[in-house]
């Protein structure tokens, strides 16, 4: 009797297995248009209307180039006038998509901070008048003012930072969260 | 010719599965065989008198086969038909003195006087097993292994940890550890391995869920069963082939079969945590062997906390809920089953991360970086678990006394990871994984008193589903796999002292995977060359592939036992285990968060084999007992996950762990001492070491457990005859051998460059916990039966950090927990 069950149960097992083994439909390709692929900076001289831009890209693992140039390695300098005032203003991209506006709305939960080393002696950056402050009055520093006085070079690191746990702090550390963009890049001061 | 294939069976002395029939009966009709009886006319003395009896279970009269039936002057066997009858031939007249047994229940002692051919009806009833009982009759209970030991948790042991998930509760057995994803996160290792190593089978069928990679604990609601018992090594071939590891069975019992309502329920309530989890089981059964069982668990715990700070956001919530009814007899059985587990856990804030440079600070800290007042409620970063299962079994035993089983089995498993995000994504999940997996799975036992059989064949159909919505890349692909097994086992057992055992088991896997790769990565890795032939797609930057992959592999086991002394027993097993390689190990792709490195798998991975040698020295009796095991492993194309390189992203340089296979050495003993000490104080020990090595270049295996050792002292006193206390005293040595992981990356501190090594591999310091156990009772309450325990875990509220936990660099362990439980047996 359990032979006869055996042979039917193996059959309706092989049928369901035909029937299941057919095959998965393709899934969907996913964009991921949350996450960053692009910074820029954009750093205008007073009195000046042109703004120099200087664009930020690591399109490894988040996402990928279409036109399959490699940016890895790629340093950038920027290079400014002794004695000078600069505004500058960071924009943040998906593709193309300037996603700056949605780090402007959550205005609270994020921070940029510019570390800058010592090598760059007298230059200063600080929040320019028309930088968006979250809700406590801290500037998100989107928008600042860069000033140099004598001839000097060196390396800063700007880190976007989601979470932080304190706005005021004056080294990396001190701003703690999760850092959602580190950039880096030289300051050359003629 | 029925009589002579009896005698053939009497030899047989068959092993089943230990059945609480509760009370069944045999009912043996003796008959009066009309057509001898004219023979014995004359003389009552002549020995020519028929007994004919037919055996019927008590609860509904159906007849039950292949009983035993010994007449105890004389020896003589003789078994029931398929009708439940039997014959007793050429009898004298006078008193018979019977034994009838039958596996499944009790052995009933009756006497029949025998003046002429008679019919009696004699009943014959299923063991009676109360739930109270707490030692469970190993001889009844149908073995994993003829010859591998198995180690079954206590009613107490298991009860202890009933809110602490199921690894906390294997973690008492020496050298099964935890390794985990914080504090509620954890899957049991066996002897350095876990994950679909190690196999965790519910009701006769395995877990689904390790596919998903590392980070995730087996979601089972440890107390929907009433048994759990575990091998060490490779296991048990009726269920799995590729678990190297070893097993966990859980195990739920058939209820009695009477008119009855009885249950359990079990409170926690914890400090640390503030903690507290219900779970009730109810179970109404009837005389005709019907039953239904419900039980659930409630669970609702906050933040835990540290000796120094609150592990912020490491609270979790659990609803599971299962059902199941059947029908028990002597012969035959189904049941049907139904449950769901939902689970939601709080990931410890300060360890979701963005780059390298703040694991570099977390790593540098001695506190996590975020630290809030204590909660209840959980937030981002979190996973939420849900896991159903549904199935029908049915079993009959036959005349022969084999018995088969057939069984089908629908698991869904669904897991959401919710990350800190952005926007319009800020509540979607950040992967949402769903895992449908549907299981057949038939077995016939059969057997004898020296020979057992069992074989039997698995058809196992799974699908995994990435949710797209996410926003974020899969990190496990979309597939369809397809298994095909089938297994023999055998033991013989030539003499009360030898056991040999022998099995196979033959699987046939085939995995449809579809999965995208991004155009950078299949640059990198060249995959154009090995896998350009199977693109189906080519879309945004992403290349669709398609790959039909096919594992076919052969595990086999061996073991003997013997008894050196009748309390002094040895056993050797070796098993030779082939394992497909996960879909994690082959396909992930993606960012962890906690660990700030991108883990890659390898498409190319073969089939990995161990081979694995246990010995097993037991003293089972006396004032000093002991257990000591060691064990050798020998891996090929062992898959280990380790950095390769970097990759940069736009928030910074990334390690790339990726999957690679090597040949691998894992040694290692278990060692358990028991020494009593007078009626009042039983003095343990539980200590296991282990060493894993890379083949070749010795290079330490990542994640190896470093050496433990646990002492117990318990304690009853003459005065309170139903209180005992136990003191713990447990001590972990700190791994030196550890794979050096290390990297170096380039920061900016303070104006200035600096070069910082970030230390991922050393692992934590040698700690010591001292815990302390409190039981009373079981005390009358009402109609029911109350017990009371207090159990104070870590009591020096010692800080620590373990080796096995991943997010070991965010902070300690948690610190003291008393927790109160308290026990009602309805």
């Amino acid at each position: 009797m359990f032979k006869k069950i055996s042979i039917k149960s193996i059959l309706a097992l092989c049928l369901f297995v035909l029937l299941f083994a057919c095959s998965k439909d393709d899934p969907d390709p996913i964009n991921e248009n949350e996450a960053f692929s692009r910074v820029t900076l954009e750093v205008t001289k007073e009195g000046s209307s042109n703004p120099t831009t200087y664009t930020f890209e690591v399109e490894e693992h988040d996402h990928d180039d279409e036109d399959q140039v490699d940016h890895q390695g790629e340093h950038i300098k920027i290079d400014l006038e002794a004695n000078a005032t600069y505004s500058v203003s960071i924009s943040f991209f998906n593709i193309s998509d300037n996603i700056t506006s949605e780090i402007i709305e959550e205005k609270d939960e994020h921070q940029f901070f510019y570390d800058i080393t010592d090598e760059l002696n007298g230059f200063s950056i600080v929040s320019a008048a028309n930088d968006t402050e979250d809700s406590n009055g801290n500037p998100l520093f989107l928008k600042t003012i860069w000033t140099t006085t004598g001839e000097t070079s060196g390396v800063v690191v700007g880190y976007l930072i989601h979470e932080p746990t304190s706005k005021t702090g004056s080294t990396r550390n001190d701003i703690g969260g999760a850092t959602d963009i580190q950039i880096e890049f030289e300051v050359h001061v003629k | 010719m029925m009589r002579s294939l009896y005698n053939i069976v009497g030899l047989w002395k068959p092993k089943f599965p230990k059945c609480r029939c509760s009370k069944s009966f045999v009912l043996i009709i003796l008959l009066v065989n009309f057509s001898l009886l004219t023979s014995s006319f004359c003389f009552s003395q002549e020995c020519d008198l028929v007994l004919k009896g037919s055996v019927v279970d008590l609860h509904d009269n159906s007849p039950v086969s292949a009983a035993v039936i010994q007449v105890v002057e004389g020896n003589e066997t003789v078994f029931s038909d398929a009708d439940g009858i039997f014959l007793l031939k050429n009898r004298c007249s006078g008193k018979i003195n019977l034994k009838i047994s039958h596996p499944n229940c009790d052995d009933l002692f009756t006497s029949v006087n025998l003046n002429k051919s008679t019919a009696r009806k004699f009943y014959l009833e299923h063991h009676i097993e109360s739930l109270e009982e707490v030692v469970v009759e190993e001889s009844k209970i149908k073995k994993l292994s003829a010859t591998a030991p198995s180690y079954t948790l206590t009613e107490l042991q298991k009860d202890q940890f009933s809110g602490r998930g199921l690894a906390k509760a294997l973690e008492q057995i020496s050298g099964v550890q935890i390794l985990s994803s914080g504090i509620v996160i954890s899957k049991p290792m066996i002897h350095g391995m876990f994950g679909s190593r190690v196999g965790i089978i519910y009701d006769g069928i395995p877990i689904e869920n390790q596919q998903w990679g590392q980070d995730h604990a087996p979601n089972i609601d440890q107390n929907a069963f009433e048994q759990i018992r575990l091998i060490k090594g490779a296991g048990v071939l009726k269920y799995s082939g590729d678990t190297p590891g070893g097993v966990v069975v859980l195990e739920s019992k058939p209820p009695k079969i009477m008119d009855s309502l009885y249950g359990k329920t079990i409170l926690n309530g914890m400090t640390n945590g503030r903690g507290l989890n219900l779970i009730s089981s109810w179970t109404k059964s009837f005389q005709s062997g019907n039953y239904f069982k419900v039980q659930a668990t409630i669970k609702r715990v906050g933040d835990f906390s540290a000796p120094d700070y609150v592990l912020s956001n490491t609270g979790n919530d659990e609803n599971n809920f299962s059902f199941s009814m059947g029908q028990n007899k002597i012969l035959s059985q189904w049941k049907t089953n139904f449950s769901f587990f939902s689970q939601e856990i709080g990931i410890l804030s300060s360890a979701h991360i963005g780059n390298v440079l703040d694991l570099l600070t977390a790593i540098e800290s001695d506190t996590p970086t975020i630290i809030n007042p204590f909660s209840h409620q959980i937030i981002h970063p979190k996973q939420l678990n849900k896991h159903y299962t549904g199935g029908f079994q049915y079993s009959k035993r036959n005349l022969t006394n084999g018995k088969w089983n057939a069984k089908y089995n629908w698991q869904r498993n669904n897991r959401k990871e919710y990350d800190i995000r952005r926007g319009e994504y800020k509540d979607k999940a950040a992967i949402d994984l769903t895992l449908d997996t549907h299981n057949f799975a038939y077995n016939y036992e059969w057997g004898g008193f020296r020979w057992s059989f069992d074989s039997g064949a698995f058809l196992q159909i799974q699908d995994n589903y990435s949710n797209p919505d996410t926003g974020i890349k899969r990190f496990i692909p979309d597939y369809i796999k397809t298994r095909l097994e089938a297994y023999f086992t055998t033991s013989f057992t030539p003499s009360n002292d030898l056991s040999l055992d022998f099995g196979l088991r033959y699987g046939h896997q085939n995995n449809q995977v579809k999965k995208y790769y991004h155009y950078s990565r299949w640059r990198k890795e060249n995959y154009e060359e090995r896998l350009g032939a199977f693109v189906i797609r080519d879309v945004a930057g992403q290349k669709l592939v398609e790959q039909r992959l096919t594992f076919n592999n052969l595990s086999l086991s061996t073991g003997l036992k013997y008894a050196i002394q009748p309390d002094l027993k040895l056993s050797v097993n070796v098993f030779h285990t082939e394992r497909a390689p996960d879909i994690a190990e082959m396909f992930s792709d993606g960012l962890h968060h906690a660990l700030a490195s991108i883990e890659y798998g390898n498409p190319f991975l073969k089939t990995e084999t161990t081979q694995k040698f246990v010995l097993n020295l037991q003293k089972e009796r006396g004032v000093f007992r002991y257990n000591f095991s060691p064990y050798f492993t020998q891996g090929q194309n062992y898959i280990i996950i380790e950095p390769t390189g970097f990759e940069l992203t736009i928030r910074g340089a990334f390690p790339v762990w990726e999957y690679r296979s090597i040949s691998s050495t894992i040694l290692g003993f278990d060692l358990d001492m028991s020494m009593q000490l007078g009626e009042r104080i039983l003095l343990s020990n539980n200590s296991s070491w282990i060493d894993g090595v890379e083949k070749g270049n010795k290079i330490p295996l990542i994640s190896i457990p470093p050496f433990t050792t646990t002492s117990q002292l318990q304690l009853s006193f003459p005065r309170w005859k139903s209180f005992f206390m136990a003191l713990t005293s447990k001590g972990i040595l700190s791994q030196k051998q550890f794979p050096d992981n290390n990297f170096e990356t380039s920061v900016v501190e303070n104006g200035k460059r600096l070069t910082k090594l970030v230390d991922i591999s050393t692992p934590p310091q040698a700690y010591h916990l001292l815990g302390m156990e409190l039981h009373w009772g079981s005390y009358p309450f009402f109609s029911d039966k109350i017990s009371v325990s207090l159990i104070f875990e870590n009591l020096l509220n010692t800080s620590y950090r373990n080796y096995l936990n991943r997010l070991r660099f965010y902070g300690d362990e948690m610190g003291r927990n008393i927790m109160l439980q308290i026990k009602m047996n309805h």
